[in-house]
C-alpha cells in the first residue's frame, strides 16, 4: 500500500528531526530511543533509511550524531571517518 | 500522505502537543504538554507543574486525548479516544481504521 509507506517515511523523517532536537537539548537517551523507533518503522515497512539518517546515527549505539558534541568527523584520504563517543566508527567516501 | 486528523492515529505522536481531557483516573485529567515517548499502552507527556518540568506516563486505554495540529498557520484540535492508540508504536502505522475524530 503506497500511502502506508509514505506515512512510514514521514514518521522516519519526523523521528530523525526529533532525535536531532533531543540531542541538541542534551537528551541523548531520548534521541537514542527515537533513532531506534525510526529504524523499527523502516524495518517493518521495508523502507531503506534516508542517507542523512544513516550518516548521522551510530550503528553501534543508535545515538544521533552531532559533530563536536557526541561525535568526531574527520576527513581522511578519500573518506570521512565518524567516531561516536561510544567508540563506534563509520566511514564513507567523498 | 501528510498529517491530517484522519491519519493522526497512524502517524508519529512524539513531539505533538497534547492534553488529557478525560480519564478513568481523575488525577490524569488536565495533564498537558508534549508527547516525549510512547509504549504499547502508554504515552509519556512532558509538561510542567509549578514551573518544574515533569514527565507523566498516561495509559492510552483509559484516557481521551486532545492533540493540537498546526498546518499552514491554522490550528486544529483533534480529540482521540486513547483506545484507538493502543498498539505497538511501530505497528500503529499499519493498522487500518483511521481515527474517528470529532
Amino acid at each position: 500500500m503506497p500511502s502506508e509507506e509514505q506515512l512510514a517515511a514521514e514518521r522516519i523523517e519526523r523521528l530523525r528531526a526529533l532525535a536531532k532536537a533531543a540531542t541538541s537539548a542534551g537528551e541523548t537517551d531520548r534521541a537514542r530511543a527515537y533513532v531506534r523507533r525510526a529504524r523499527r518503522v523502516a524495518e517493518r515497512n521495508r523502507l531503506s533509511l534516508p542517507q542523512d539518517f544513516k550518516r548521522f546515527t551510530c550503528d553501534r549505539c543508535d545515538a544521533y550524531l552531532k559533530p563536536g558534541v557526541n561525535a568526531r568527523f574527520r576527513t581522511r584520504d578519500g573518506h570521512v571517518v565518524v567516531t561516536c563517543d561510544c567508540g563506534g566508527h563509520a566511514r564513507y567516501p567523498y | 500522505m501528510p498529517l491530517t486528523p484522519a491519519t493522526l492515529t497512524r502517524h508519529e505522536l512524539i513531539g505533538r502537543p497534547v492534553r488529557v481531557v478525560a480519564a478513568s483516573n481523575p488525577d490524569l485529567v488536565g495533564i498537558a504538554g508534549e508527547v516525549v515517548m510512547e509504549t504499547t499502552r502508554t504515552l509519556s507527556v512532558e509538561g510542567s507543574t509549578h514551573d518544574e518540568p515533569r514527565v507523566w506516563q498516561v495509559p492510552k486505554g483509559e484516557a481521551t486525548f486532545e492533540f493540537t495540529l498546526t498546518a499552514d498557520g491554522d490550528t486544529q484540535v483533534v480529540t482521540v479516544e486513547g483506545e484507538q492508540l493502543v498498539a505497538r508504536p511501530a505497528r500503529r502505522t499499519e493498522r487500518t481504521g483511521d481515527s474517528k475524530w470529532r
